[in-house]
């Protein structure tokens, strides 16, 4: 049984449709790279899954169960958390209270996890009472990824993390992103730099135009000449 | 110079001014925030709950209940009672309110709700006058004599007092909620960023709840203390310092309950001190055009908030 | 037979102060309808209209409340024209510093100038008489009329008295005629306008300014039009207001007469249309006087029964808002307006 599956998912917003007749699937342990130009729709596809959009069409699978429709506090509860583009942190917190909102549904003591997550991201133990709005792009990154990560969650799901970072930057973000999946963590990636990820991922699809185009292994996909030069252009 | 000397008076009167405006201005800042919307019946529930307490003391006086005044203040148990129990039931009504109201307009446009609040405002205010009439009531019939505090020139009242005391001792309330309570964490949250919140797990319908029911109290407290302090309340009483309190509020920063209160205590100095200058039937004009100035020069406020 | 002439004249007066209102909703309906500026102010630029008519048309200071300026006794239209000049004048200086802001701020702000417009009329007695108002406010042709009413009733004494009531209001008439034409040139005009290429860019900034702010018109310049078209046509209603009522003061312009009630009948008829912005004026002005009479069937005291009035038309402004909130007209849609929500 895949960790994850979407069924010929259409979607989109209002009388818009965006995703025609989409599928996939993710298994445990996976990076799963979703690439393609902009306005493909990888960003709605998330949204998706995570339930802030509802699909008008198809399925979404987790764990055997489906998730199709269920509001985004309930899925986080299943074990699926899900990182947006932008304004993905609380600015007027401090980082450790940003962790600690990650923590909210949580009533034990979660202070283990939060050296877990400390440990992945040794700065952010450093900064911890400092207010995030206050920190670089990179800084909030993390942020963001630590706080999503503090439920523990066996699917991770990632909307370009590395957009509005500097090369250097978005090189130690991906390095991350492969350090949290070696914990166990599978990870739902959807990045315009398509390049890198392609290099970190098990899989990827290649998304356009809202619908399914390529679907292969990463290294495949990187190797592929007609792909590249259509979407790794960057 | 005969104006200056009454500038230390003015100045005791705007900071009771302005204690009322900051707990009223809180809970407009908190809604504004959390639920999106410029709340237009906050000055009524400052209103409802004020006339709450009165019928409650009215209710108590009439089953003995006794109200021998505590040292130099004008009441006793009694009031006191009745002032705690109001402060309950007024935040009672109001999550009733957001059940049948706004909890179906969470998705509207911040315009819509406005509109809404608007008619909640005058709906509340006349079924106050409905049951009460248009005429004043008074909470404390005697006059209370000032003390004069020697050598600064300034007379100040026990019951103001009071006043200043409650206040601060609420604000540190909402102070130590806000930042040291899951829930007050979670409140700044959900005002900072409501959409990452839900996604974040975080129960945003309990924390709009919250949000009700401490602006609510805040509004009743501030309402009874204004009560207090002008010794009369009428149904018109929100509305009247409603312009002065969404003055505070934008001049603090719209969305941040610490500018609230610092706005409040701006805007009520600044009222009081005006009236050595200029007369006092313009005085809701003095907070107007502050908050114009405001505006003008920096809108996100004095303490800003990143929207 | 008397009643009915009774209820006709009560009609007409009816149907004066419901076409009043319909002139206030069609300004409401140009900034808000069309371009969605929140102003809710209306109860200024009302009282604005209304005084400066008066005080151009109206006869000079009498020895009462202190008043020291106006009284031109010029013709009712000019004074017409004036309140809307003035409130073009007032809303264009408004509407500088305010219009760059947020529907939170600007609705504020709104509040804040009718609040301060009402505050100079009450204080500023040499020029307003303050509290006590202005009386003796000329009416339009009421002259002319009234004699020859009184000649024609004087050379009739035999007529039945149904009649002899219904030709004694004869000048209700009139002014009904008068009130109904200037709605209905009004209305023309603000048709012509919002189909024109002027219109298309108000409703393209009521949609979503920062696309049409892309596509290089100045919105603020055509939001500040919007504002002082509007509000000559809240001063057109003003005036036309004064004049009949021929006494006005400060508190007969509070909040709810002059800014609540124009929303609920706008929203209720449909924001975005003309014919639903009169539409509404009349049917929630016929409500209105409705909860008159069911109020009346109570022993409710005079304030009771005003306070139960108001909130029975709170009430249906959150009854409309929760379950037909475009209103009974709907405003048009154009083909390419595709329903589209940013993620």
């Amino acid at each position: 049984m895949s960790l994850l599956t979407g069924e010929s998912i259409n979607s989109g917003y209002g009388d818009m449709e965006v995703l025609h007749d989409v599928s996939f699937h993710i298994e445990e342990g996976e990076i799963i790279s979703i690439i393609g130009p902009n306005g493909a729709g990888k960003s709605t596809l998330l949204k998706t899954i995570f339930g802030l959009l509802n699909p008008t069409k198809g399925r979404v699978i987790f764990k055997g169960n489906s998730i199709t429709g269920l509001a985004p506090d309930r899925i986080v509860r299943l074990g699926m958390a899900y990182v947006p583009q932008v304004e993905n942190v609380f600015p007027s917190l401090t980082v450790h209270e940003n962790l600690e909102m990650g923590a909210f549904i949580l009533t034990d003591d979660f202070s283990d996890r939060l050296e877990e997550v400390y440990e992945l991201f040794p700065i952010l133990k450093e900064r911890k009472k400092q207010r995030v709005g206050k920190m670089s792009g990179g800084e909030r990154q993390m942020v963001a990824m630590g706080r999503a990560l503090m439920l523990d969650p066996e699917l991770l799901m990632l909307d370009e993390p590395s957009a509005a970072l500097a090369p250097k930057l978005a090189e130690i973000i991906f390095e991350r992103i492969t350090a949290i999946n070696e914990t166990g963590v599978s990870i739902l990636i959807v990045e315009q730099n398509a390049k890198e990820s392609l290099k970190l991922a098990d899989r990827g699809y290649v998304l356009a135009s809202g619908q399914n185009r390529f679907e292969d292994t990463g290294e495949n996909l990187l190797a592929n000449e007609e792909i590249g030069q259509l979407y790794l252009g960057g | 110079m005969q104006i200056l000397s009454r500038i230390p008076q003015l100045l005791i009167y705007g900071v009771i001014s302005g204690s009322i405006l900051s707990l009223g201005g809180i809970g407009v800042s908190l809604t504004y925030s959390i639920l999106g919307f410029s709340n237009f019946a906050h000055g009524d529930f400052m209103a409802l709950g004020a006339y709450i307490a009165l019928g409650l003391f009215a209710l108590f006086t009439g089953l003995r209940i006794p109200n021998t005044p505590f040292g130099p203040l004008s009441f006793g148990f009694g009031f006191i009672l009745s002032f705690i129990l109001a402060i309950g039931l007024t935040a009672l009504a109001v999550v009733l309110l957001d059940r049948i109201l706004f909890k179906r307009l969470r998705r509207a446009s911040s315009i819509i709700l406005m509109m809404s609040s608007i008619g909640v405002a005058l709906g509340l205010r006349n079924i106050l006058q409905f049951f009460w009439g248009p005429q004043p009531h008074y909470y404390i019939e005697k006059i209370q004599l000032a003390r004069v505090i020697p050598g600064l020139n300034i007379r100040i009242k026990p019951d103001q007092v009071f006043i200043l005391i409650v206040t601060i001792i609420v604000i540190g309330v909402v102070h130590y909620f806000l930042q040291y309570t899951k829930m007050g964490k979670a409140m700044r949250a959900s005002a900072d960023n409501i959409a990452l919140a839900r996604v974040t797990g975080i129960n945003t319908e309990r924390v709009i709840l919250w949000t009700w029911v401490i602006g609510a109290a805040l509004a009743a407290t501030a309402g009874i203390l204004a009560g207090i302090e002008n010794k009369f309340i009428t149904p018109e009483l929100g509305w009247q310092m409603l312009l002065s309190i969404f003055a505070s509020v934008v001049l603090g920063g719209l969305g941040n309950p610490y500018g609230a209160i610092l706005g409040g205590m701006i805007i009520g100095l600044s009222e009081e001190v005006s009236t050595a200058f200029i007369s006092t039937g313009y005085k809701p004009a003095v907070a107007f055009i502050i908050m114009i100035i405001m505006l003008l020069v920096k809108p996100t406020g004095l303490l800003g908030r990143r929207r | 037979m008397e009643s009915l002439v009774g209820i006709v004249n009560y009609i007409v007066f009816f149907a004066i102060t419901a076409g009043t209102y319909g002139v206030l909703s069609l300004g409401l309906n140009i900034q808000w309808g069309y371009t969605g500026l929140f102003n809710i102010g209306i109860a200024g630029f009302y009282a604005l209209g209304a005084y400066t008519s008066v005080l151009v048309s109206g006869p000079p200071p009498g020895p009462w409340g202190g008043r020291i300026f106006g009284g031109f006794e010029l013709p009712f239209l000019v004074g017409l024209l004036a309140a809307a000049l003035v409130c073009g004048i007032v809303a264009f200086l408004i509407g500088i510093p305010t219009l760059r802001l947020k529907a939170d701020y600007l609705a504020i702000a709104t509040i804040g100038i009718a609040e301060t417009i009402r505050l100079v009329l009450k204080n500023e007695s040499w020029l307003t008489n303050g509290v006590w108002g202005l009386q003796q406010i000329p009416a339009p042709l009421h002259g002319p009329i009234h004699s020859g009413v009184s000649n024609f009733l004087h050379g009739h004494p035999d007529l039945p008295a149904w009649l002899h009531s219904l030709v004694a209001k004869s000048y209700n008439w009139f002014y009904l005629l008068l009130v109904l034409v200037v709605l209905f040139i009004l209305y023309l005009i603000v048709e012509r306008l919002v189909r024109s290429p002027w219109g298309r860019v108000l409703k393209a900034i009521r949609e979503d300014e920062d696309a049409a702010a892309m596509s290089g018109k100045n919105t603020f310049s055509f939001k500040l039009q919007a504002l002082v078209l509007g509000a000559m046509i809240m001063g057109i209603g003003g005036s036309l207001y004064a004049h009949y009522a021929r006494f006005i003061c400060p508190s007969v312009f509070k909040p709810l007469y002059g800014t609540f009630i124009v929303w609920v009948m706008l929203i209720l008829g449909g924001s975005g249309n003309n014919r639903g912005a009169i539409l509404g004026s009349f049917v929630v002005w016929g409500i209105w006087a409705g909860t008159d009479f069911l109020t009346g069937y109570f022993p409710f005291s005079a304030t009771q029964a005003a306070s139960l009035r108001i909130i029975i038309i709170a009430i249906l402004l959150e009854v409309i808002l929760l379950w037909r909130p475009q209103g009974l007209l709907q405003r048009e849609k154009r083909a390419s307006e595709i329903p589209y929500k940013r993620s």
